[in-house]
């Protein structure tokens, strides 16, 4: 044990924010990023238009599923909400499949007219991954993400206790000062964002809660699916009586939800047994109410009849699902959205920060810093290959979206794989070089991606940054200059780095290294 | 507009902090003020930041104003410190006439 009680926060700090520290990138910048992943989700399907399911688009549906869904199993109706991003989905299945095995069709949520978009898994992508990782069982992952987060909040406290000049220093930036500066950075970006910071990390806790507990439910139900099946009941069972029975049109069966719970939306539809006399349909609502409803109306699309309102959740539920809401931040209006989104950018800072600061003060103490021990070095390479890489690999994904042929077998598959192409070689590349020109190297690159995808967009398709300014096309302006905006800050921090003077300024006073704890 | 509102309240509320500090007084104003005065200074900046509080509340919800409310600290906080960062090229540039 340490000697006092802030010296061992201070280890504790060290360590529960070094180890799983690059897997933290990982998710905050992920994370991050999905705060917007219905927008670079409209970006990334250009073809689609952007709006809720008009009635006539929901007609349009409707007729498809009669012609074409006829005898199926079951229908379900998949409507995007208003930040679109997704197409209009309906699809069927034979009886006795499972949902997802039967054909698809996807429609324009406005006109209802059949479209056909890339294939691509959009916005979504980066946001499964801030969670689920990738090439790995879903459940490694979450555990593994459940590890991180865990130590997060570890860290979050012992860090406090560790920076005890937080509040003192709460104004306090200083550049060009070598390893102050990069505890400045660190200090800065946690402070100023720690309510979002503490709240993010233990939600996000909140939503893994059954991963972690699951003794919760093993205590009190048979399996996790009954407890799902008492906690969310989805209604009452679909039967085939064998008698066939028209159908109510969707869009009164619609309004038929609308009137049991005023307000309502609709997000997911699934209708079972279609045609029969005992057919039952489920809708559920969107999820971007705070706090709000998440279980199906059930309705009987025969007769029109309510058979079934969630109930009220209980406490308990109640409060996991408003922290969920408050980690997903579904619920915000634009400018809410925006502060999310750069608190989230601040995590992502201060994890990167947090980690290079781990090497910038061991780096001064090594015996010989042009070779240092393997746990130094293996550091320093994970440094560069993660916080270089990433970024890089995510403008590589958005650059495949626009370049790989439409036409490609398992296309979505491959955006993927080149972001993780290009993010692995950028790792090698860190462990072969020199480690300053890796991070010259591998910030340049981020850069050089990340400006071209307005280029590639603007050759690839006919919303460019000009043709989006002349048409007021707002979110496609916005995504280009955002990409141009982080190419100029990789490109500023490559340029730092190489134009960085060998040694850093002196210390000034000893107050402010006698406190340099990390 | 209540973020806007709310936000102008915060930056206000963060400046009276900055100032009520007694290194960025030296830093700023060449003197230390008197411990009155930055004491008041001070009680301001956090009424200020407590009445952001209230009026991002009222206008928008408890909940939901609550977090914009943090967010706008957040956003107002980096401001003061980005001043603090680049206060000798500031007053360079209030030096010239």
């Amino acid at each position: 044990m340490k000697s006092t009680f802030r010296q061992s926060m201070a280890w504790l700090h060290t360590w529960t924010g070094l180890l799983p520290g690059w897997v933290l990138f990982v998710i905050f910048l992920f994370g991050t990023s999905a705060y917007y992943q219905q927008e670079i989700s409209r970006w990334m399907r250009p073809e689609i238009a952007t709006g809720a399911v008009t009635p006539r688009a929901l007609d349009a549906a409707d007729a498809v599923l009669r012609e074409r869904g006829a005898g199926a199993g079951s229908w379900t109706l998949s409507l995007p909400d208003g930040r679109g991003g997704d197409a209009f989905t309906v699809s069927w299945a034979k009886p006795g499949d499972r949902r997802g095995d039967g054909a698809e069709v996807l429609l324009d949520s406005r006109t209802g007219a059949q479209v056909e978009p890339r294939d691509t898994r959009g916005g979504f992508f980066l946001y499964r991954m801030h969670f689920d990782l990738h090439y790995m069982p879903v459940m490694w992952a979450r555990y593994l993400v459940s590890i991180a987060a865990l130590a997060m909040l570890v860290a979050i406290v012992s860090g406090v206790v560790t920076h005890k000049k937080i509040f003192a220093d709460f104004f306090m930036l200083r550049f060009g000062k070598g390893q102050r500066s990069w505890l400045d950075a660190h200090n800065v970006t946690a402070v100023l964002a720690l309510p979002f910071l503490t709240m993010i990390t233990y939600t996000g806790l909140v939503t893994l809660l059954f991963t972690l507990m699951p003794w919760a439910i093993s205590a009190s139900f048979p399996s996790q699916e009954a407890y799902y099946a008492a906690a969310f009941p989805t209604g009452p069972e679909a039967s085939v009586t064998g008698d066939p029975a028209p159908m109510m049109p969707l869009k009164d069966l619609f309004a038929r939800a609308a009137e049991a719970r005023p307000g309502f939306r609709a997000s997911f539809v699934t209708v079972n047994n279609p045609g029969d006399a005992g057919a039952t349909l489920a809708i559920y609502p969107q999820v971007d109410a705070f706090g709000g409803p998440r279980g199906p109306v059930n309705i009987s699309p025969v007769t029109g009849q309510l058979l079934a309102v969630p109930p009220i959740p209980g406490a308990a539920t109640l409060t996991q699902s408003t922290m969920i809401d408050l980690h997903a931040g579904r619920f915000s209006g634009w400018e809410l959205r925006a502060l999310y989104f750069m608190s989230g950018v601040f995590g992502t800072v201060m994890v990167a920060t947090g980690l290079v600061l781990w090497t910038v003060k061991r780096r001064a103490r090594l015996p010989d810093p042009a070779r240092p021990h393997f746990g130094f070095w293996l550091a320093e390479r994970l440094n560069v290959g993660v916080i270089a890489g990433t970024p890089a690999g995510i403008a590589a994904y958005f650059l495949a979206n626009r370049l790989l042929p439409l036409q490609l077998e398992h296309r979505a598959d491959w955006e993927i794989n080149w972001l993780f192409i290009v993010w692995g070689g950028l790792l090698a590349w860190g462990m072969a070089r020199p480690a300053r020109r890796a991070w010259i190297e591998g910030l340049a690159s981020c850069a050089v991606l990340f400006a071209l995808v307005p280029v590639v967009n603007a050759l690839t398709t006919s919303r460019g940054l000009i043709a989006s300014l002349v048409n007021g096309d707002t979110l496609f302006v916005v995504f280009d200059l955002t990409m141009l905006a982080l190419a100029a800050v990789f490109a500023f921090a490559s340029w730092r780095v190489l134009t960085r003077r060998a040694q850093p300024a002196p210390r000034r006073k000893s107050r402010e290294s006698s406190e340099a704890f990390a | 507009m209540i973020h806007v509102f709310t936000l102008a309240l915060c930056l206000a509320g963060f400046g009276l902090l900055l100032m009520a500090m007694g290194r960025h007084q030296q830093d700023w104003l060449r003197r230390k003020l008197p411990a009155a005065t930055t004491r008041k200074m001070r009680r301001g900046g956090f009424a200020l930041l407590a009445l952001a509080f209230f009026a991002c509340g009222s206008g928008l919800g408890w909940a939901y104003g609550t977090l914009a409310w943090c967010g706008w600290l957040t956003v107002s906080a980096l401001a003061a410190v980005t001043a603090n960062t680049n206060r000798e090229r500031i007053q360079r540039l209030k030096a010239k006439p």
